[in-house]
């Protein structure tokens, strides 16, 4: 076990777009629910473009929340990994954040600046919607989410605990939806 | 005839389609076109007037902290507040490490690809390479050996028959000329370009709290704290790291991206003759340097048919003819209604057609000045700057000029710089502009600090009833201005005029095209199949068409197109 990786955790999407937001809902829900040490970073990066080089530059571990084109059903969680998307690279579509994440990761890489791990945890979206915010069920979902990367980073080896005192997320940008965490049934 | 549809453009923040006929390899109409909508004015409207800067810094993923600015310079001035001087040079100091970043990103990541040919690099000859680079700039990182090492890198790339993000580019494309040593020169700096990128995030996530998004900005000022005593708050120490981190970043831009810069533009003569565009040009004063905002580092002007002689000086942000002159019109556009309106009664409602070039065809609104469209950017901002007789403006572009003549050979005016090499040595004459007068901003504040004032926040009360305000930014890529009306303390109107919008216009209500449409005119085009001159001159622009839906597809969905006809 390393005990000072140096990793970020980055939630990327448009908040103004239901549930492209999905990403920046679940940082702010994990950094109110966990705390860890400070060689971990825990980032709203919205939309960055290339601006995401510097977040990525010579991390050990890069964890990024984004929502996922994928034929999988709306609120399903999956994990990525670098190679995972070495085969179909180029044939990535070009979207609102082109040039983005892969070309971010191909330039430090030749750079010799990459982070050493890189795990994405997409989710399907619903609807992308814009001022809708993100639908209900995504909210619980991030919830889960959340957990979910606490899980991970204990088995990576980062420590990080649930916070002995409660900080309620400032989800700004959502006056809509009830952002509660769902109470244990 | 032959009708080429670039849909989209890429190596933009952003959607972006521009439509070209091409006549016997030249250009002779085009449209541009922007393919998402932008609707965070609507959600603006009825919100607290204190709060509009953190919506607005979301306009766009990439140029976030100028939306801030515009927006909170809106508000303060629809309230007539002063701005304590420690404010307005900390607010200075994060423009200015934006810009630079930007400048940085646009040049190397985002255009530098257009000119200079990845593939060519693995017949380089290191050591020639070396002497150039050393022969033309003091910069420690041009050696054989650094040289040698990048070279490798794109040889174990070209072997792996993986070129990923590069497998796209117009490799082998007659008109990318440069020799081989000059490509692994370029692209050498395109890589180290990253540590700097990153050193300019820092500045302001120091002063900002965060980035991209920061946290420190206030109606009244910001909300750093200033206490030379205290460990938590803005101190010597804080400011020593400041400086230190300024002094690692400016030999970038000052003796790698300028006189790179210089160098493409003597290679690439011929590029001063095309993509003049729109000749008139607006660029706002920045760097507001008082409380009251009276006197600015960075001036600002319009200058109509390209006469640099007819310049007329924006003083301040209260200039009247700027805030008389300044509508939008939606003939062509996707929105319901036509116009021209001027901003603060501005209308946003959507009114989508399909692409139709004699109707309306973009979510872009066509503003005009006095009805005529402009050019905004860093050219802008040189032209203005030098036709004033601006001393730092003149310094670094006499500076690029006499590079380019004295190791180039060539002879470059400010009348050759309206062309789309222009607009690509503009903004690295900018840059190194901004290095300098980020030490000048620094030591300000810190003198003014010494000089025991501590303050960087003035109060805002809002009237009852309704007030209406302005906030300008010479953005990095031109100028960008936020209308506000504002009833009790809420919005009731938001206006963004933002420097795309000036340079990605559409046709206007007299059917008159804007400056990335005019600017492609008589733009050559050899390959009709790969239409690389089209993109450097759209390119030159840097254009930013973002704030969109943007997830990622991991299936392998269609990429960009380009359709001939």
């Amino acid at each position: 076990m390393t005990a000072n990786l140096s990793v970020s955790i980055i939630g990327l999407g448009n908040v103004f777009l239901g549930d492209d937001g999905f990403g920046p809902l679940v940082v702010e829900t994990f950094r109110c629910a966990y705390e860890c040490g400070e060689d971990v970073e825990v980032m709203d990066l919205g939309t960055p473009g290339l601006d995401l080089a510097p977040y990525l530059y010579g991390k050990d571990l890069v964890l990024i929340v984004d929502a996922v084109h994928s034929a999988t059903p709306p609120g399903t969680i999956s994990f990525f990994r670098e190679e995972d998307f070495v085969s179909s690279r180029a044939k990535l579509r070009i979207t609102g954040h082109d040039p983005g994440l892969w070309e971010s990761l191909a330039h430090l890489r030749l750079a010799g600046h990459a982070p050493s791990e890189l795990i994405v945890l997409g989710i399907t979206p619903e609807s992308c919607t814009f001022a809708e915010g993100v639908s209900q069920r995504l909210v619980q979902i991030g919830w889960e989410a959340s957990a979910t990367i606490a899980d991970l980073l204990e088995n990576l080896g980062v420590a990080c605990r649930a916070r002995s005192t409660k900080v309620t997320p400032n989800f700004w940008w959502l006056p809509l939806v009830d952002t509660k965490r769902p109470t244990a049934a | 005839m032959v009708r080429i549809s670039i849909d989209p453009v890429t190596r933009i923040e952003g959607h972006l389609r521009i439509d070209v006929e091409v006549d016997g390899g030249v250009v002779n109409k085009a449209w541009a076109s922007c393919t998402m909508w932008r609707g965070l004015e609507a959600i603006l409207r009825g919100r607290d007037a204190r709060e509009g800067w953190v919506f607005a810094q979301r306009f766009c993923g990439v140029c976030t902290t100028v939306h801030a600015m515009a927006s909170v310079r809106a508000v303060e001035d629809a309230l007539a507040l002063d701005i304590p001087p420690n404010a307005q040079y900390i607010r200075n100091l994060i423009l200015i490490c934006h810009a630079l970043h930007d400048h940085i990103v646009h040049f190397y990541h985002l255009s530098a690809l257009d000119w200079v040919d990845i593939m060519s690099i693995p017949k380089a000859d290191a050591t020639k390479a070396a002497s150039i680079a050393e022969g033309s700039s003091s910069w420690s990182g041009n050696s054989r050996k650094e040289l040698e090492a990048v070279q490798n890198k794109v040889k174990g790339l070209v072997a792996s028959g993986q070129l990923g993000i590069f497998s796209h580019g117009y490799w082998g494309h007659p008109a990318m000329r440069l020799s081989p040593e000059l490509n692994l020169i370029m692209f050498s700096h395109y890589l180290q370009a990253l540590e700097f990128q990153r050193k300019s995030c820092q500045v302001v996530a120091i002063l900002g709290g965060k980035t991209p998004h920061i946290q420190n900005l206030a109606v009244g000022g910001v909300m750093n704290a200033i206490n030379l005593n205290s460990l938590a708050t803005m101190n010597m120490d804080r400011l020593g790291m400041l400086q230190a981190i300024l002094e690692d970043l400016i030999p970038f831009v000052q003796q790698v991206f300028l006189v790179d810069n210089c160098l493409l533009a003597a290679s690439y003569p011929e590029w001063f003759k095309y993509g003049r565009g729109v000749a008139n040009y607006l660029a706002v004063p920045d760097l507001p340097l008082d409380a009251k905002a009276t006197k600015f580092d960075l001036p600002g002007g319009v200058i109509m048919n390209g006469d640099l002689a007819s310049v007329r000086p924006i003083k301040d942000w209260k200039d009247d003819a700027f805030r008389k002159a300044v509508t939008e019109d939606s003939t062509h556009a996707w929105y319901q209604g036509g116009g021209p309106l001027q901003p603060y009664k501005g209308e946003t409602i959507p009114d989508y057609t399909d692409f139709k070039e004699d109707a309306k065809y973009t979510w872009v609104k066509a503003p005009r000045y006095d009805g005529n469209p402009m050019q905004v950017g860093p050219l802008a901002n040189i032209l203005v700057g030098y036709a004033q007789g601006h001393p730092l403006t003149r310094k670094w572009t006499d500076s690029a000029f006499t590079q380019i003549a004295s190791v180039h050979g060539l002879k470059v005016t400010p009348n050759d710089m309206q062309s789309t090499m222009g607009r690509y040595l503009a903004r690295s004459i900018r840059s190194s502009m901004l290095a300098d007068l980020a030490l000048d901003h620094l030591e300000l504040l810190k003198t003014n600090i010494l000089n025991g004032d501590d303050t960087t926040y003035n109060v805002p009360t809002f009237p009852k009833g309704e007030v209406m305000g302005m906030g300008m930014h010479e953005a990095p890529r031109g100028a960008l201005s936020h209308w506000v009306v504002i009833e009790n303390g809420a919005f009731t109107n938001y206006q963004a005029v933002v420097p795309t919008t000036w340079n990605a216009s559409p046709r206007d209500e007299k059917g008159v095209p804007g400056p990335y449409e005019t600017s492609l005119i008589g733009n050559p085009v050899v390959d009709a199949e790969k239409p690389l001159e089209v993109l450097r001159t759209v390119h030159s622009f840097d254009p930013c068409m973002a704030c969109s839906c943007h997830t990622l597809d991991v299936s392998g969905e269609e990429i960009a197109q380009v359709k001939v006809q």
